[in-house]
């Protein structure tokens, strides 16, 4: 029993279980949904939605034309991927629970907090010009047979070696 | 033999590798290096590395998510 919590709940699975797991978790939520697995554009509603508190609701701009998503019934709160999102913080909470790993972590330096602004900043800019992140862009997209999977992957690639570049200069 | 400290807490993935790396470089055969993390994915990527650089090593986690992982450094660079 001990053996078996510790094989599947408290070590990391390898990268070949992960795989297919995530896979077949994708082609599932593609066959309910409608729509493969994406992320950041649960955080553009949400931007979307306190822009509409704020009284803002002119979404009209060629970008929502394009890619404004939400099917009947759903808001910019309340819609499949943004309850995705929080399902997903959720299952990691679970999981880092039941191997008894939760820990609060403190920022380090102020360093980490200014990085971690640019780097977000970054990220969230680029993921919209590119219609998704690594996720809704690399990972839905390849197995969608969509050449913009690859351009992607290229251009990720190409980031990732200046990306750590940089955090060996600057942050190790 | 040496003893060297790493404190990479709070840092997430993958600056305590990155971190151990450059430490390494810089440490003599037979010299111990002891880092503590508190991100889970270290103890998978530091001792997969550790292990194909052909490094002694051995970890524990001495707290609720909170790791030290000793390695001992076993190849020279020259």
């Amino acid at each position: 029993m001990d053996k078996l919590y510790h094989k599947v709940l408290k070590a990391p699975w390898p990268y070949w279980v992960a795989a297919i797991v995530l896979s077949l978790l994708n082609i599932s939520l593609l066959i309910l949904t409608g729509s493969p697995w994406r992320v950041t554009s649960g955080f553009l509603y949400w931007g979307m939605w306190i822009l509409e508190k704020l009284g803002y609701n002119d979404f009209t701009g060629s970008y929502f034309a394009l890619h404004g998503g939400l099917a009947g019934g759903e808001t910019f709160l309340v819609n499949s991927v943004s309850i995705l999102n929080a399902a997903v913080l959720l299952g990691a909470l679970l999981s880092v629970l039941i191997s008894s790993e939760f820990k609060w972590r403190r920022i380090k330096n102020p360093k980490q907090v200014g990085f971690a602004i640019f780097g977000g900043l970054l990220m969230g800019y680029g993921a919209r010009l590119a219609f998704g992140c690594n996720i809704g862009a690399f990972f839905s997209a390849i197995p969608s047979f969509s050449l913009h999977g690859w351009v992607f992957a290229l251009s990720m690639g190409a980031g990732g070696v200046i990306g750590s570049r940089i955090m060996m200069r600057y942050m190790v | 033999m040496k003893e060297e400290f790493l404190d990479c807490l709070y840092e997430p993935c993958p600056i305590p590798l990155l971190k151990a790396l450059k430490k390494l470089n810089k440490m003599k055969a037979g010299d111990l290096l002891i880092m503590k993390t508190d991100h889970n994915c270290s103890i998978t990527n530091v001792i997969e590395w550790v292990d194909k650089q052909g490094h002694k090593m051995d970890y524990i986690e001495v707290g609720k998510g909170e790791w030290e992982i000793y390695i001992e450094k076993v190849v020279s660079d020259g």
